[in-house]
């Protein structure tokens, strides 16, 4: 007997609104190469990336203020496996504090060689300092910028001297 | 139900003209402090949330991740019923009846920010049988059109009618929202766009969105809320999943529903029972299966009904003061919609709609292909 | 809150494998649903109303596929809704089932489901599509990366090791080797998850959960009902639900009502259902837990959560045997979610399995005179939890 599959696949496409608040802080990344935030009154906390109201208190944000461009990893991981329609592996990415900034938003970390894990697992430890680095073509996209080591910061160093980069 | 009496307290309808200024997240949370303010609550005061989006229109893998944020789901209960958005209405209903909950906040809505509604829609087809037919929602409303005007002669102009009766109700009730055609020889002269449907006897897709609060007897009494709609029957079923095995000329689901609802409420006339009925009406023939189902007029007697102007403002049981999907269609929460709007005529807040002295009414959803799941609800606006 | 007793009466669960080419999926919805019936020798026309546990359509490749689900679970005119809160889905459907009975509409509800994960090619492209299209989508993320970020915080915070983690997994293993349910049974060393190669470090291929697909249902009923038709039944004594901020960067950075590294809103649910519970000292009520924990790390944040020790405890404890079967609370005797996931039902296999264990009913991976257990879920981006107490 024989047992049939079918094969389908879904093709459809949206048209998402992104609000003044997404639009500003995208339009700002593109024309300026500087991110914002959004200051939620009640707690304090300035949200990056930024949004029109805080999921917390429930309360509309006000003053927009400038982050960055360094900040701190918050979260890392590097990617090995291969995944459809995602970038090829390996790659490293995360989630940074940027100066001015009570929460972390993502980003891809560059610069960084990826083959050994516990290596690059070390160069990418919570805390290190990172600064973001922009495209000089620039769309209005999370992937108009990304995260590198900062130089002469106390991770600058590679371990056991080995040069920093290789990647990309 | 058991005991416990659960009044609507608060509501808010949105239908947002341009969608391009917020994102249907903001929206989301637009409605929701709506739904708040009408209730005179404050976000801390909801104790438990449902929540209803459908994942092939909104484009996100699971809908309720973003808009949880929206609806104060952070540090609450909140669950997500993607079934239907008028299912929402009746899980919150239940959280409170179980005694778990004072209160629910419940929210559905349907954007329009997919490129093609019917691509999105012809994904709940199966994929074993029938995706690779042409079978879109809206290709088996119009299989169900088509087997009722088989089986009851005349409809067709019926039909006609009823798309007349509600746009002009919308016309009153919501003149700021584009309408479809309103005159009769318009109606009658559409393209067929799944036979025999016209394009004229349905509504494109609109933007909507929609927000209750609902509260125990002993929370509403304890605030001293005002306004509030009691909830006296609640019922809901559903058809099987394929078209193929139903009679789609009949609607079993829905007299089920009906019957649980009738006896929670104690309605034995169904006829006069009621002061204003909100129906589910994404085409007139799901309209006129309402009436069937819900006891108010069978088929034999329905282009009388319809021609005697009983269901329109003015007659004796207006059905669809709002104007109905056939007015204004936010897809997937057009059914949570009507139960709104049938809560906002017992509380008195209809507005332009309202029919003066509604006391009692009963609010019809339909969802999915051919009217695939329904649920009745009875309210009326007196004492607990 | 005085809460209404309701019981389960029956369970059902399907072998889990990797593809179940033999089935499509609402044959798979009906296995589970005859194994449960049988169970409690019942009928599909004694349920009442059923609740259809699906997690995202997208999974299966069919929009609200649990309109097809409807005759699988006999809910032709009967009272039906589907939920969906990810991955904690099928802990959410138990706990509406439960609502359904407590609230007083019915005295039988069948919970059920199924999932066919394998199905959808690639599980983490279509996970990726669960992040907003506004910032996050662009980027590669994906349930792994997620909580291999929440092992990269728990490192910094609380000095998990990889090795913790392994040990995590040899654990699970030996448990599902003694469960017949199970998907992945074969036995592994510390070292062989060691050796195995990175998926998003630091989770290894060995860490992380499999794409299974079964289906699984559970029968609940009114004490009531119980009580008239002189059933044997397990009791719900507890349920509750909390969730957290979709964005995991607010669960970093300053001012944190949520660390990334642990499970807050897991232990603000555990709270709620103990409260209803009446239990005020998990470390020494609670006999056996099932919690979800679909990567070997976020198992430990799960524990801890529970209140069954404090945070920062649980790699220790489970270093000491402290959660094995024949330890003091055993975790996931049945291997839990790393070795079993269908998404749509894993969380209602977690209440299954636990009601076996507090019935007696666990077979070779029984827990010894367990009497009290919980039960959690999981869903979103680390963001939707469910509990469950449930007792003899």
């Amino acid at each position: 007997m024989e047992l049939m599959k079918r094969r389908e696949s879904w093709n459809i496409s949206y048209d998402h609104a992104l609000g003044e608040t997404a639009s500003y802080f995208f339009a700002q990344v593109r024309d300026n190469a500087q991110i914002y935030g959004r200051r939620d009154p009640k707690s304090g906390r300035v949200l990056v990336p930024p949004r029109a109201f805080s999921d917390q208190t429930l309360e509309p944000t006000t003053e927009w203020v400038k982050v960055g461009p360094g900040g701190r990893i918050e979260a890392f991981t590097i990617v090995y496996e291969e995944f459809k329609t995602l970038p090829d592996p390996p790659y490293a990415f995360g989630y940074v504090l940027l100066d001015g900034a009570d929460t972390a938003i993502g980003g891809f970390f560059r610069g960084i060689d990826l083959k050994d894990p516990a290596k690059a697992a070390q160069w990418l430890k919570i805390g290190t300092r990172v600064m973001t680095r922009f495209k000089d073509e620039r769309k209005g996209s999370v992937l108009d910028f990304w995260f590198e080591l900062e130089k002469g910061g106390d991770n600058a160093k590679s371990v056991e001297g080995e040069p920093v980069g290789g990647y990309e | 139900m058991k005991a416990t009496q659960i009044g609507i307290c608060g509501v808010a309808i949105h239908a947002p003209q341009r969608s391009d200024s917020r994102s249907l997240e903001e929206s989301i949370y637009a409605v929701t402090w709506a739904a708040l303010r009408d209730a005179a609550y404050d976000i801390d005061d909801v104790q438990g949330i449902v929540v209803a989006g459908n994942d092939e229109l909104d484009g996100r893998a699971i809908s309720i991740m973003m808009a949880s944020g929206s609806v104060g789901g952070v540090d609450r209960d909140i669950l997500s019923t993607p079934s239907s958005a008028e299912h929402a209405f009746v899980l919150g209903a239940l959280r409170i009846a179980s005694g778990q909950f004072d209160n629910q906040l419940v929210v559905g809505w349907s954007p329009v920010e997919v490129d093609s509604f019917n691509d999105a829609l012809k994904i709940g087809t199966d994929p074993y049988w029938h995706r690779a037919l042409p079978q879109d929602e809206l290709a088996t409303h119009g299989l169900q059109a088509s087997v009722l005007e088989d089986k009851v002669p005349g409809i067709r102009k019926t039909a006609a009618a009823i798309v007349r009766k509600n746009r002009t109700h919308g016309a009153i009730a919501y003149p700021d929202r584009p309408l479809g055609p309103v005159e009769e020889a318009f109606i009658a002269s559409g393209r067929p766009t799944r036979w025999p449907l016209t394009d004229t006897m349905v509504t494109a897709p609109g933007y909507g969105l929609v927000a209750m609060v609902l509260a125990s007897e002993d929370t509403i009494a304890r605030r001293k809320s005002t306004n509030v709609a009691w909830i006296r029957g609640m019922g809901w079923a559903t058809e099987p999943g394929f078209i193929g095995d139903r009679d789609l000329s009949k609607l079993p689901s829905l007299e089920a529903a009906c019957k649980q609802a009738y006896e929670a409420a104690g309605v034995k006339n169904p006829g006069t029972a009621f002061d204003v009925a909100e129906v589910a009406d994404g085409t007139p023939y799901h309209e006129l299966l309402a009436y069937e189902g819900l006891g108010l007029c069978k088929r034999e007697a329905w282009n009388e009904f319809v021609a005697s102007g009983t269901p329109a403002k003015g007659g004796k049981l207006p059905v669809n003061l709002s104007g109905g999907a056939l007015s204004f269609n936010p897809v997937f929460c057009a059914g949570l919609v009507r139960i709104a709007e049938a809560a906002n005529q017992v509380r008195g807040r209809a507005g332009a709609h309202q029919q003066p002295d509604a006391k009692r009414a009963v609010a019809h959803a339909a969802s999915g292909p051919a009217m695939h799941y329904n649920t009745v609800v009875v309210m009326d606006g007196g004492k607990p | 809150m005085r809460a209404p007793r309701v019981g389960i009466i029956g369970i059902g669960q399907s072998e889990f494998k990797a593809k179940r080419d033999d089935a499509n999926y609402p044959e798979l919805v009906r296995e589970g649903v005859t194994r449960a019936l049988n169970d409690c020798k019942r009928e599909l026309k004694d349920m009442e109303a059923v609740v259809y546990s699906l997690a995202p359509d997208a999974l299966l490749g069919i929009g609200n596929a649990e309109r097809l689900g409807v005759d699988a679970v006999g809910a032709r005119n009967k009272r039906f809704m589907r939920i969906n809160t990810g991955g904690a889905t099928g802990i959410s459907s138990v706990i509406t089932g439960w609502t359904h009975i407590a609230a007083g509409v019915c005295d039988l509800v069948l919970v059920a489901g199924a999932d066919k994960v394998g199905e959808s090619g690639d599980s983490q492209t279509i996970l990726n599509k669960i992040w907003d299209p506004m910032y996050e989508r662009a980027l590669p993320l994906g349930t792994i990366t997620m909580l291999a970020m929440s092992a990269v915080r728990a490192m910094d915070k609380y000095g998990l090791t990889e090795e913790d983690m392994a040990r995590v997994t040899v654990k699970a293993r030996a448990n599902a080797a003694r469960n017949p349910k199970a998907h992945l049974r074969k036995t592994v060393t510390i070292d062989d998850v060691m050796q195995s190669r990175y998926i998003s470090w630091p989770i290894k291929l060995l860490d992380a959960c499999p794409q299974s697909s079964g289906g699984a249902a559970i029968v609940l009923a009114s004490e009531k009902y119980i009580k008239e038709n002189k059933l044997d039944a397990v009791w719900i004594r507890g349920v509750g639900h909390c969730s957290e901020s979709y964005y995991m960067g607010d669960r970093m950075g300053n001012k944190i009502m949520a660390d990334h590294a642990d499970a807050h809103a897991l232990g603000q649910s555990f709270l709620r259902s103990y409260k209803m519970a009446g239990i005020t000292d998990p470390r020494n009520e609670v006999h056996v837990a099932e919690l979800y924990a679909p990567f070997s790390n976020t198992e430990y944040h799960s524990i801890e959560a529970s209140g069954v020790c404090g945070m920062g405890e649980s790699m220790a404890l489970m270093r000491e045997g402290h959660f094995d079967i024949g330890g003091k609370i055993p975790v996931n005797p049945s291997g839990g979610t790393l070795c079993t996931n269908a998404i749509a039902v894993s969380a209602l296999v977690r209440a299954a399995e636990i009601a076996l264990q507090v019935w007696g009913r666990a077979g070779d991976h029984q827990v010894k005179g367990a009497r009290v257990g919980i039960a959690s879920g999981n869903g979103g981006d680390h963001q939707f939890f469910g509990t469950m107490v449930i007792e003899s």
